[in-house]
């Protein structure tokens, strides 16, 4: 059975249509993104000449997953952390789980493959107290709700609606409704959890095979605090975010952060290996001002059997820059109410294809217009339309039509 | 909506009268007799009945609509299903609007005229004028979609015309880029008629003396992001006078009219329809589709839009 039905996506997408609080947010926030973007390619055009780069070092993977996982591993012990490869969500859940513990006080930087594995619920239920620390993704961990865009989770709240929950779920006084004031007690609010923090959970955008560094493109900053200022740093990684070498990871990041009308991005984060230092008559120690532990938990929930698919494999390249939404006319309206549990719009139905299984992906498909504006954009080239026509393909299929 | 009835009445529909939703038969030709057309020859006219569906659709659509979100929608359509009166659904469902009908007429006829205005020597195919099947391929119906191409290639390759020409985007995608994959052996010609009005244009004739307008165009998706069809249409309206705007979102950037999902979510498709009528309408001028599906989406949220051929042929003819 599918784990997602139609007759539910269609019941979502109509309330999505009647949320007025929704449909401004969403208008609030697209307004403007779409015409960066050309904006910041017609200004750095050598993005344009990276992206055709990491396209073709992506499906080079691609081609040979396995190999580069094995390499990927290897070079991650060689860095003196410790990899970990998940077959399932729940044998991730798992691991992390293990590392974890209970009773710790875990923070965490938005992940797309965390939300995918359900990384924060299942730490909650063995008594962690865990807090998201991207602005938007607390947002929604305070709204019990889910990520409504790739690169910004929480695009359909109004600063109204941010203001309400912040004060009545954190218990903070505010001032007004300014945005500057949401941020400044947030920062406040986290600040302890940073330093308390016994764990810090982040994902990657891409690793590099060849080295075992791990790359983190951010604007808030949370990031470096999450990765940094913990004893125990775990990074969990979809085995799609390997590239071959770690100027392919810097590739990725840069194209990355341009489609998501964030250039230059504000922080660039290199991670390989844990924290040392050699000052000491050349003795290296770990664990100098950084984490003196480093495990990077693979994760891999369809993506190796999607990868050996014709079409669906191409949905792997996917670096998570969140433009297909933004160009989508359905996801304009729906936001990610629209293309999965996890993942929303066009790259989405891919997404939920890849990790729940075709049959959910099918039953998300017939929301598609197939008007291929996602093709069109999409800077790794992933025929988003296709892949969803071919899903519709396999609907009527496992239907019997 | 129950997208599974829908599917399989679009497939059983197509399967047992060539249509996906109960249509007029003759009025799918009926349209060219005033101009006595020759049947046949090295190229013809293949309209793939789409603009002449065009009203049947937005009807049905429309009874959707009110039945979107009631239990008694997917109930009464059961009901059709199991009396097996697919075709009798016509009664119910494809009261299309005859001004509508007369409209979508009207601009095949003017895309015949301007066609021969051009000094293009074409036939028609008359009842051999089939439905191309593009609604099955759209939906993924590949097996009924392939079945019906074949019998749609067939009856284009015993006309022994080499070229075929085509008038919508849907159809002008299907035959041109779909065909080839799923029947062996298509090897016909397929070309869209604001190509070739654009490749004969020095044949044409800008009528003198008559003041030009604003218009707005509003690209199909199919022209523009996958049959490159972009600067035809623009080069034409200009030759003929008019003064072309570009909406916001326009060319290969173009914006859907809601139209692919008005079955399966028709409060949905609405809402495009609207986000992109109100971009159209912002820019002034009068709107221009050259989609028979833009063109009811359109209209349905209240659009006064006119298609490409009337704009044409008033200015060429």
């Amino acid at each position: 059975m599918p784990s997602v039905a139609l007759e539910e996506v269609l019941r979502d997408v109509r309330r999505a249509l009647e949320d007025p609080a929704l449909q401004e947010g969403l208008r609030r926030a697209y307004t403007g993104a779409e015409r960066r973007v050309p904006e910041i390619l017609a200004e750095h055009p050598e993005i344009l000449e990276l992206a055709r780069r990491v396209e073709e070092a992506k499906r080079r993977v691609l081609e040979d997953l396995d190999r580069y996982i094995e390499m990927a591993v290897e070079s991650l012990k060689g860095v003196g952390a410790e990899p970990h490869f998940a077959g399932t969500a729940e044998e991730a859940r798992e691991i992390v789980a293990g590392i974890v513990g209970s009773g710790k006080v875990v923070v965490m930087s938005k992940s797309m493959v965390a939300a995918e594995i359900g990384l924060r619920e299942h730490l909650e239920s063995l008594g962690n107290e865990v807090w998201e620390t991207d602005l938007g993704e607390l947002l929604i961990q305070l709204q019990g709700s889910k990520p409504m865009h790739t690169i910004a989770p929480a695009i359909h709240l109004t600063r109204e609606e941010a203001a309400r929950l912040v004060s009545e779920k954190l218990g903070v006084k505010l001032d007004g409704e300014k945005i500057e004031e949401i941020v400044a007690v947030v920062r406040r609010y986290l600040r302890d959890k940073f330093v308390r923090a016994d764990v810090g959970i982040s994902g990657a955008n891409a690793l590099a095979a060849d080295t075992g560094a791990f790359v983190l493109v951010e604007n808030e900053g949370n990031i470096r605090l999450v990765t940094g200022l913990p004893p125990l740093h775990i990074a969990v990684v979809g085995v799609d975010k390997i590239v071959p070498t770690l100027t392919d990871a810097f590739h990725v990041a840069m194209v990355q952060a341009a489609y998501a009308s964030l250039y230059p991005p504000t922080y660039l984060n290199v991670i390989a290996g844990p924290s040392s230092t050699a000052d000491i008559e050349k003795k290296r120690v770990y664990g100098a001002h950084g984490p003196p532990k480093l495990h990077v938990v693979l994760v891999d929930n369809g993506r190796k059997k999607a990868a050996k698919k014709p079409l669906l494999a191409e949905q792997l390249r996917c670096i998570r820059c969140g433009r297909c939404q933004l160009e989508c006319p359905v996801w304009r309206l729906t936001a990610n109410h629209w293309g999965g549990p996890v993942y929303g719009g066009p790259m989405g139905v891919g997404w939920t294809a890849v990790t729940l299984g075709e049959e959910s992906g099918a039953e998300l498909a017939h929301l598609c217009l197939g008007c291929a504006r996602c093709d069109e954009v999409c800077p790794v080239r992933i025929p988003l339309s296709r892949i969803i026509r071919w899903l519709k393909k396999l609907y009527a299929e496992s239907h019997g039509l | 909506m129950d997208v599974k009835l829908i599917l399989s009445l679009l497939a059983e529909n197509v399967e047992r009268t060539g249509y996906p939703v109960p249509v007029d038969v003759e009025r799918i030709y009926s349209w060219a007799k005033p101009l006595n057309l020759p049947r046949g020859g090295r190229a013809v006219l293949y309209t793939g009945a789409l603009y002449q569906l065009a009203p049947y659709i937005n009807s049905l659509v429309r009874h959707l609509e009110s039945l979107e979100g009631r239990r008694a929608g997917g109930l009464a359509l059961r009901l059709a299903k199991t009396l097996g009166k697919i075709i009798d659904l016509g009664k119910v469902v494809a009261k299309a609007d005859p001004g509508e009908i007369k409209a979508v007429e009207e601009v095949l006829r003017s895309i015949a005229r301007l066609l021969s205005a051009a000094g293009v020597e074409y036939g028609y195919l008359y009842e051999d004028d089939m439905y191309s099947g593009v609604i099955l391929y759209d939906m993924g119906l590949d097996e009924a979609f392939a079945r019906h191409a074949k019998m749609v290639a067939e009856t284009l390759e015993k006309s022994g015309a080499s070229l075929i020409i085509t008038v919508d985007p849907h159809t002008t995608h299907v035959l041109r880029s779909v065909f080839p994959e799923y029947v062996d052996g298509f090897g016909l010609e397929v070309k869209n008629y604001l190509e070739i009005l654009s490749e004969n244009i020095d044949s044409l004739k800008p009528r003198r003396g008559e003041a030009g307008y604003r218009v707005v165009i509003h690209d199909p998706c199919f022209y523009a992001r996958h049959e490159g069809i972009v600067e035809e249409p623009r080069q034409l309206l200009r030759f003929a006078g008019l003064e072309v705007e570009e909406p916001p979102r326009s060319g290969k950037m173009t914006y859907c009219c809601g139209g692919p999902v008005e079955a399966v979510s028709p409060s949905l498709s609405r809402r495009i329809a609207e986000t992109r009528l109100r971009e159209l309408q912002g820019v002034g001028g009068r709107i221009v589709t050259m989609c028979p599906i833009c063109y009811v989406n359109l209209r349905r949220v209240g659009g006064k839009v006119e298609d490409i051929a009337l704009h044409l042929s008033r200015r060429l003819l």
